[in-house]
């Protein structure tokens, strides 16, 4: 995996949580599941969060907890749903998230500059060849007619 | 009409730049099949029967002259010198070599025109009443709306991965000329009783596997909070679309499923959040583009000359009646240029006559022509003592066949000769018809006659007077016919007449139909009448029992 973060390859330092939910210290991204079955236990152990949501997963269901995240990531399940990107757009101009919004999952180096107008400020690509070509499309557009989310 | 400036350019040029890109490295491999799928379509590429298909969009039916040259350009220097409009106002050329697109596109951004998303899950191409800005019933011209629309909805990056393909028409008069109701989205301008402008906006309307009449979701949506609206729309579509069967994949599914009431509550909570944001339009915004559209520079002219040509030539007389309009302009009229001649398959013209249009709009139509949701042309601007040699002009292109509105001026897809969805044949139906009909076909009075080869209803059966759906049993192809539907105002879905016709009895079953519309006519009665009042039942009985 190779993680873009405004505009440039990063280190990742998160860690998604695996079948065997085995925590590390921090920089945990969890699922709503996990959230729900241990919420008193994460705030209290004020360790850096993540959640992990679906694209087509309603805000409702996590926007009271929100704060608690340093980090939204949403899956894309495949490179043609397009739900992902609306709720991205909703976490930054409706609910005014300002923290990282990232794509994992089936995500495409062509697809790097919509993702990042409509708010994702952090995308997941398979491999470093793809990061890396991920970084030139983003300059592919110098003009563009929709505002871009913040 | 509208003109690009710096900021429009440069997006159009760096879209080709990317689709060049695109195309390089899915020619290297670099790209599967399955990634580049959704990239060539947003630019218009489909892969076809015989050869890839590249759809051009012409934004809601305006085309300057220079636009047309390049157009006939094109259909020679890369296709088989002829190109085909489609009834969403585009134009189709089929037989484009997949590596030389990314050349065409650039030919195309030469000119201020592009194919972005005119075709895929996407925000298509709007679509518009062919005479805005002429016609003497209109409320306010639609165009700069369908501008402003065409500019927000361009390579927007929240609705590029939609469930499906999303199209929005908008008509600016009363009679509805732009089929809106079969669309996405319909917008109706209104005016309110201050005398503001806005939109009644219909939802879910479409035609395909399952046809459905578009309803009203908001009677009265203000003109600044157009964008802001259509925003809500997209993004409750975006969320909620079923994307688990592209049959179902449409808006109309999900507001039948999910109830109008309740699918315009999930918009106007979106709305309301976004409403007064970014999207909302200032009267700046609006009069900038609305400036492009003023009315033409008409000169003072009277019908003196043109009632003296229709005193002198019969001929003449009956392309006048057939194929001209009233303009809202004294001593102007609109001309429609037939591309249903009996030679040529619907909606074709060759190179030479786009040329030919071209040079025809620059003498006597202020250089502009207008495509029709019907696959004709129209030059709308001209003087009436130039209809004379304009018609002198197009006969000799053979574009002056004497037939709009009538059953030979049909609507038809390409159908299983060119289109790999399709489950029979339209173009030889079509030429069936057109022999049959093509010497009474005035005198048989006007009668949509609209055809599909397949049941995704790219040529709108569902609609037509008279419908032909082409359909596959057991490998062989056969048609399945419907009467009473309609594209006006009041669009009506057809009923249909009975059993599946095998293709050689197809063109006797029309005209069976049209005898019996003919025998039980009152005097100036029109198809759609008639067959109100006697039923389907005498239809039925004439065709079914004589095959």
């Amino acid at each position: 995996m190779t993680l873009i973060k405004n505009s440039e390859i990063v280190q990742d330092h998160w860690a998604v949580l695996d079948e065997n939910q085995a925590l590390q210290a921090d920089h945990n991204i969890i699922d709503l599941d996990y959230w729900n079955a241990n919420k008193d236990a994460l705030i209290a152990s004020k360790a850096p969060l993540g959640l992990l949501v679906q694209g087509d997963t309603s805000p409702d269901q996590f926007i009271d907890n929100i704060q608690h995240f340093e980090l939204i990531a949403i899956n894309f399940p495949s490179f043609v749903d397009g739900r992902g990107y609306s709720l991205a757009k909703t976490l930054r101009e409706k609910h005014h998230y300002t923290q990282e919004i990232r794509a994992v999952g089936e995500v495409l180096p062509d697809q790097a500059l919509y993702l990042t107008r409509v708010g994702f400020d952090a995308l997941e690509l398979s491999t470093k060849e793809a990061g890396l070509l991920a970084l030139e499309k983003l300059n592919e557009f110098s003009v563009f007619y929709q505002a871009a989310a913040n | 009409m509208y003109l690009y400036n710096e900021f429009d350019q440069t997006l159009v040029n760096e879209r080709v730049e990317q689709y060049r890109d695109q195309t390089t490295r899915y020619l290297n491999g670099e790209l599967t099949e399955e990634q580049f799928r959704p990239l060539r379509l947003m630019n218009g590429l489909y892969i076809q029967t015989h050869a890839p298909m590249l759809r051009v969009n012409i934004p809601y039916g305006l085309l300057s002259s220079k636009q047309l040259r390049m157009l006939a350009h094109i259909s020679h220097k890369y296709d088989k010198d002829y190109g085909h409009f489609t009834t969403r106002q585009n134009m189709q050329f089929n037989w484009p070599e997949l590596e030389r697109v990314p050349d065409i596109l650039a030919d195309l951004a030469s000119v201020q025109m592009h194919s972005i998303q005119s075709s895929g899950n996407c925000i298509r191409n709007t679509t518009s009443d062919p005479l805005a800005g002429v016609c003497a019933d209109e409320i306010e011209d639609p165009r700069p709306y369908c501008e402003i629309i065409r500019q927000w909805s361009t390579l927007h990056p929240e609705f590029s991965y939609l469930p499906r393909k999303f199209k929005i028409a908008v008509s600016g008069s009363p009679k509805d000329r732009a089929a809106t109701q079969v669309h996405d989205i319909g917008l109706h301008v209104k005016k309110d009783e201050a005398g503001q402008v806005g939109f009644e906006v219909l939802v879910g309307g479409g035609l395909g596997r399952t046809p459905v009449i578009g309803q009203t979701i908001a009677p009265f949506i203000a003109e600044e909070d157009l964008l802001s609206y259509l925003e809500a729309i997209l993004r409750t579509y975006n969320r909620f679309g079923r994307r688990d069967n592209k049959y179902k994949a449409r808006i109309k599914i999900l507001v039948r499923e999910t109830g109008l009431d309740t699918f315009k509550e999930q918009v106007e909570q979106e709305w309301a959040s976004i409403k007064d944001g970014q999207l909302k339009l200032t009267n700046d915004n609006i009069q900038r583009v609305k400036n492009y559209f003023t009315p033409l520079n008409y000169e003072t002219a009277n019908d003196e000359a043109l009632e003296q040509h229709l005193a002198n030539s019969g001929a003449f007389r009956q392309w006048f009646q057939q194929n001209t309009k009233a303009h809202k302009q004294a001593g102007y009229h609109v001309a429609f240029i037939s591309l249903k001649s009996p030679t040529c398959p619907p909606g074709d013209i060759t190179n030479v006559q786009m040329e030919r249009v071209a040079d025809l709009a620059d003498q006597f139509s202020f250089g502009q022509i207008r495509t029709t949701h019907d696959q004709n042309l129209a030059l709308t601007d001209v003087k009436s003592s130039d209809l004379y040699a304009l018609w002198q002009q197009l006969t000799a292109q053979k574009l002056a066949t004497a037939n709009i509105g009538t059953i030979t001026d049909m609507i038809c897809c390409p159908g299983l000769d060119f289109c790999s969805l399709a489950n029979a044949s339209s173009i030889d139906i079509a030429q069936g018809i057109t022999d049959r009909f093509t010497d009474s076909a005035i005198d048989t009075g006007n009668i949509s006659l609209k055809m599909s080869g397949c049941m995704n209803g790219c040529g709108h059966h569902s609609i037509g007077e008279i419908g032909i759906l082409g359909v596959d049993k057991k490998g062989e192809q056969w048609y399945q016919l419907t009467l009473g539907g309609s594209d006006s105002h009041q669009s009506k879905l057809g009923e249909r007449l009975g059993k599946a016709i095998a293709k050689d009895d197809v063109v006797d079953a029309i005209d069976d139909i049209v005898h019996v519309y003919k025998a039980n006519r009152t005097d100036n009665e029109d198809f759609a009448s008639t067959l109100q009042r006697i039923g389907l039942q005498p239809f039925k009985d004439k065709v079914y029992d004589a095959h």
